[in-house]
């Protein structure tokens, strides 16, 4: 028992193969990672590079060709309400009503209907979605249906939040504000999350840390510090205007392109995914 | 332009129009008899036949036959449904299950309808059980294979989220696979309470003595073209009627509630 360690994801020499008709297809690299209780990480890297099947595999959708992965001292072995998921498509149920989708999770655990009712109340409040509580999914714009998602995993209560580019499918402007709902959301309630994006100024806006993966077969090939969020989380305003974190950002930029760019064998590289598993 | 007259008006002829093919029907008829004049006994007159109905009607037989049909019908529906969704669930939901009992469900789709009669006749006897059967049988297959398709079409990232909010499989199933599936289900039933009907009335022209298909075959016997067509004008409005009142409805308040289908009306 590690129960001790202050990390509350540990994933060790994770390799992950996917079965084609045409044999093993390398999904990842080796993987090693550590995410300390209450650090909010992101992941970006290039299309393909095996970021989701990493996140799937900590939610405990899939087994691991190699290696293993810990969550508060167990391993993983298949998904469970201490890790919440917030999809990038609409996971939300169309049969359930706001308020329905977002206690879910609580009236699975048996929590009493009035117990129920103050939790999503509060979510309800925190995520802007007053008024909408009885609408269903299909009558709210693509924002609110992420903020539905956000709130029902928070709802639940899990210690751990993995979230795989919630907010690809929203507008822009729209974007920015559940951005900075969801900085403030983990600064007050102290979740560890895992945040997969393609937007480096996402992945630096929202985290303590940012990784970034190399392509297929993706291998974590940097970690970036970000300097702690300051009381209350942040805004883009002060964001876009802070020149530490545009040197960041510049600086997790220069590594994903570099990876976006050459095609072409480096030394170093890893060599060809298809070519190395047949 | 945006005024609430032309709206109004508008929504009325829409509500009306539906009606207009079956009268343009009924005044081809009536000017094709009065020109024409065919027997009574293989065409009778519009009127004729609104007499007889309302004779069949007047003594009470009509109702007992409407009512003798539609306690089987609903009988054999729901067995057909019943059995349809728990087999349909079974197969979409496990691939043993589907691969063991494929084979069988093409089997004996492939044989089902008419070609039983002769041998159930002998099996079952003259009586409710044989008419159930031949509707549980075409029931059965519509809701089995319509539950399996619906079942599969659910997008796994539904169950993935519940299973991660602490979902057991059960809870899974209720909450997640069956209201996913519920269009298609809904559909496998509308079409299996049609062609239900129509299961209904062949059978009930060998296998009962009172129902409506029963009372069709009597009057075929006595060339009473009249009670025959008075008889089929019954059982098209009955389906009109559960489709509009039983279907359209829980349609309106589950699928259509929750967007899962665009809305529509009954008629």
């Amino acid at each position: 028992m590690d129960a001790t360690s202050p990390d509350k994801i540990i994933v060790e020499g994770f390799q992950h193969f996917f079965e084609t008709a045409d044999g093993p297809v390398q999904a990842t690299g080796l993987i090693d990672l550590k995410i300390p209780a209450a650090e909010f990480v992101t992941l970006v890297g290039p299309s393909g590079c095996g970021k989701t099947t990493l996140l799937k595999a900590i939610a405990g959708f899939i087994t691991p060709t190699r290696g293993r992965i810990v969550c508060d001292g167990k391993t993983v072995t298949g998904p469970g309400r201490d890790r919440g998921v917030v999809f990038q498509e609409l996971a939300i149920l169309p049969w359930r009503t706001v308020r329905r989708n977002i206690g879910h999770g609580l009236e699975i655990a048996g929590v009493p209907k009035a117990e129920r009712e103050r939790t999503v109340a509060r979510l309800v409040a925190l995520t802007g979605l007053k008024g909408f509580e009885d609408r269903y999914p299909h009558e709210l714009s693509g924002g609110m249906r992420q903020r539905v998602a956000v709130a029902r995993t928070w709802a639940a209560d899990p210690d751990i939040i993995l979230m795989d580019e919630p907010f690809a499918a929203v507008d822009a402007m729209t974007r920015l504000t559940l951005q900075e709902e969801l900085a403030s959301l983990t600064f007050s309630t102290r979740k560890t999350v895992f945040f997969i994006t393609h937007s480096v100024d996402e992945a630096v806006f929202l985290a303590d840390r940012v990784l970034v993966m190399s392509k297929r077969p993706g291998r974590i090939k940097a970690s970036i510090e970000v300097p702690r969020r300051k009381a209350g989380g942040r805004d883009w305003e002060s964001f876009t205007t802070d020149p530490e974190m545009q040197a960041i950002c510049e600086q997790v930029l220069r590594l994903v392109r570099d990876e976006r760019m050459d095609g072409a064998a480096r030394p170093g590289e890893t060599p060809d995914p298809l070519k190395e598993a047949s | 332009m945006s005024d609430a007259k032309p709206v109004r008006t508008d929504t009325l002829t829409w509500k009306l129009l539906p009606a207009l093919p079956f009268v343009a029907l009924i005044a081809g008829w009536s000017i094709y008899w009065l020109i024409a004049r065919p027997p009574v006994g293989t065409l009778p007159p519009a009127w004729a036949v609104t007499e007889a109905l309302w004779q069949l009607a007047a003594d009470g037989e009509l109702l007992q036959n409407t009512l003798a049909s539609l306690g089987r019908l609903l009988l054999g529906t729901t067995v057909g449904v019943v059995t349809g969704v728990v087999g349909g669930f079974l197969v979409g939901l496990n691939r043993r299950a589907a691969d063991f009992l494929n084979p069988l469900v093409v089997f004996f789709n492939a044989i089902s309808g008419i070609v039983w009669l002769p041998l159930m006749i002998g099996w079952l006897g003259i009586g409710t059980a044989l008419v159930v059967f031949l509707i549980w049988n075409t029931v059965f297959f519509l809701v089995f294979q319509n539950t399996v398709l619906g079942v599969r079409l659910v997008p796994p990232v539904l169950e993935q989220s519940v299973e991660t909010l602490g979902g057991s499989r059960l809870h899974i199933i209720l909450n997640v696979t069956l209201p996913g599936a519920l269009p298609y289900i809904l559909s496998g039933i509308r079409s299996g309470l049609g062609f239900g009907w129509r299961a209904l009335i062949a059978a009930e022209l060998v296998g009962a003595t009172v129902g409506l298909g029963q009372m069709i075959f009597r009057a075929a016997e006595f060339h009473r073209a009249d009670i025959i067509i008075a008889g089929c004008l019954v059982i098209g409005l009955l389906g009109v009627l559960m489709d509009r009142y039983l279907l359209a409805p829980i349609e309106k308040h589950t699928i259509e509630r929750w967007g899962l289908v665009t809305p529509s009306r009954g008629i």
